[in-house]
């Protein structure tokens, strides 16, 4: 298996697990409550109202053969934050954009200050890139699947949908553009093919797509703990 | 102004990968957060990582014992004064043994005394800094790799490799440690130090079988190879010993450390927080070790969250001497942690000091509420 397969592999895996959670399934039945919608739309809107900055980023770190397509990309980005605005605005969040903007900022903001893990600006790019390429990924694949269910149980109209609509418009053979791109950037910087899917591996080590789109949900399946039942005052 | 009220949050944060050792095998963390408050409602945090195989607690021991024994004892306590410089002794006799119970529930003790200092400093704004003057610029830490296959070892070495870490502990008592080691030692570059740590796993007889075979693969020093009991025994090892043997499990108390030293069982200890019963107590040992001329290492419970982190960080800054450092995880292992302020290293493990209010940390209420199993109101 080459790393770009092994790559592709992890993506899949990881659009395979958003789909087959239950937070996903709930939405997609319908059975989920107004309330886990508007979280959703929420959690959306913040992961990617700043995903115009990320794609410049890379950008500036593009190899020379992939400058064009990241260019494109980047182009493509700019009125998404619009969308996102409209998405929000459409479905009645208007009101909480001031904070998810906030938010999306401070995201960012946080991720500037924290430690740098890795030794070169090459490899933290190649970190970054590995996840923007898995959302385009899965977008790909599931945005035209979403802004369905958005439609149907949600009651979202084509012009909150736009978001949704542009990503599925975007062929699944686009989208692998950006994997033949990471591999080209992996390859430009020289990084070893082990150190290129240790990154990968370490970036994806979490469902990306769960903890952006779901970040309220109940992690992991911690049991029980004996001895400790519930949440109760204690008499001294 | 008085402590009046403490909640206690029993956590379970699951962990982004497994960790594995000779004792136990772990996919969250358990910690226990302690928070006081005063009337004023300035509020303060302190952890509990409560390990059975260690100091005999579980979770619902460290609740326990602090709503019964502890919290009476120090609700209401006024405002210790922690102006620098501060007498580590006082700090020391901040929260009590319990009576019979001295040398136990350690992990309970921890968690008290730490969240007691933190509400003091914060009062006045000040650093735990003040409790111990750092003397470096930085804390270096070292990575842990668990007892999983050679192939799985070799994975985790290459992220070490990647973060540049020049410092990897390898867990050992599982399996075929000695293909393990190799695993690691093949992917690292060879003057990072390789360290292995047993956990009690091995009788002394396989102790010394297995750490000559390990002498190979350029190992700098064997933990806990036999399971705490007589430091007369783990002397004997020693004796015989091709590699320098650290203490961790056999050192859980001042009077340990006295022990071992006397015995001439070691040549280093590791000093948890946790395990150790508080900051004040972990600086004793600490100090009683290095003065023996015992290399000090300063360690973390897997799992630790960034209260605990936090504590080990001023630690670290603040012993004279340190041979190496764990911990600082952070959101490399937890799914979560209950801090935003960033407290796991960066490349080469490096992190900086942390020069906050109390332990440097803000605790976000609403990540333990998340992530707690149980919240337990101390009773007013």
């Amino acid at each position: 298996m080459t790393v770009r397969e092994r790559t592709e592999a992890l993506f899949e895996k990881q659009v395979a697990e958003l789909t087959a959670s239950r937070e996903f399934r709930a939405l997609e039945s319908g059975t989920a409550a107004p309330a886990d919608y508007d979280r959703f739309l929420a959690d959306v809107v913040r992961t990617h109202l700043k995903a115009t900055e990320y794609v410049a980023f890379l950008c500036a770190l593009a190899p020379p053969a992939t400058s064009e397509s990241r260019l494109r990309n980047l182009l493509e980005e700019v009125h998404h934050p619009g969308l996102l605005r409209q998405l929000a605005v459409g479905a009645g969040l208007g009101d909480r954009l001031p904070d998810l903007e906030a938010q999306a900022a401070d995201d960012l903001r946080r991720l500037v200050v924290e430690p740098v893990l890795y030794r070169t600006l090459g490899e933290v790019g190649l970190a970054a890139f590995c996840e923007v390429v898995a959302f385009e990924f899965m977008l790909a694949r599931q945005a035209g699947r979403i802004g369905a269910f958005l439609a149907s149980h949600r009651g979202l109209g084509p012009v909150a949908l736009r978001w949704w609509t542009e990503h599925a418009d975007v062929d699944v053979q686009h989208a692998a553009e950006g994997l033949e791109d990471l591999e080209t950037y992996a390859r430009y910087y020289d990084l070893a093919d082990e150190d290129g899917l240790a990154i990968a591996e370490l970036t994806l080590r979490e469902n990306v797509f769960l903890r952006r789109y779901f970040r309220d949900r109940p992690l992991g399946e911690a049991p029980a703990m004996p001895g400790v039942v519930g949440s109760t005052p204690c008499a001294s | 102004m008085r402590l009046v009220s403490a909640t206690v949050y029993v956590l379970r944060i699951p962990f982004l990968t497994s960790v594995r050792h000779s004792l136990a095998g772990r996919t969250w963390s358990d910690s226990v957060i302690v928070r006081v408050r005063d009337a004023d409602g300035a509020e303060g945090f302190g952890e509990a990582a409560p390990r059975p195989y260690v100091t005999g607690e579980t979770p619902a021991d460290v609740v326990e014992h602090l709503a019964r024994v502890l919290w009476p004892a120090v609700r209401g306590t006024p405002e210790p004064d922690l102006r620098a410089p501060v007498d580590l002794e006082a700090v020391e006799r901040l929260v009590p043994d319990g009576g019979a119970e001295v040398g136990r529930h350690h992990a309970a003790r921890a968690a008290l005394e730490l969240a007691i200092v933190d509400w003091a400093l914060r009062r006045r704004g000040a650093s735990a800094a003040d409790l111990l003057p750092p003397r470096r610029s930085q804390v270096v830490y070292g990575g842990v790799i668990s007892a999983e296959s050679p192939d799985s070892a070799a994975r985790q070495a290459r992220w070490a490799r990647l973060a540049g870490l020049r410092q990897v502990k390898v867990k050992v008592g599982v399996g075929d440690d000695v293909a393990r080691v190799r695993a690691v030692r093949e992917v690292l570059d060879p003057d990072v130090v390789v360290r292995v740590d047993a956990n009690g796993a091995w009788t002394p007889a396989e102790a010394l079988a297995t750490m000559a075979r390990l002498v190979p693969w350029g190992v700098a020093t064997v933990e806990q190879p036999i399971p705490p009991g007589s430091p007369e025994v783990l002397a004997r090892v020693r004796a015989e010993s091709p590699l320098p043997l650290i203490a961790d499990e056999s050192v859980v108390t001042p009077a340990d450390a006295d022990a071992l030293i006397a015995a001439g069982a070691v040549d280093g200890v590791n000093v948890r927080v946790s395990k150790c019963g508080g900051f004040a107590r972990s600086v004793a040992i600490a100090r009683r070790a290095a003065a023996a001329g015992l290399e000090v290492q300063v360690g973390s419970h897997v799992g630790e969250t960034a209260v605990l982190a936090a504590a080990g960080r001023h630690l670290a800054a603040g012993l004279e001497t340190t041979a190496f450092v764990e911990g600082s995880y952070g959101t490399l292992l937890l799914v979560e942690d209950v801090s935003d302020d960033g407290l796991r290293f960066g490349h080469r493990g490096e992190a900086p000091l942390l020069t906050g209010p109390g332990w440097g940390v803000r605790v976000r209420v609403d990540r333990l509420r998340r992530h707690a199993q149980a919240v337990v109101e101390l009773a007013a």
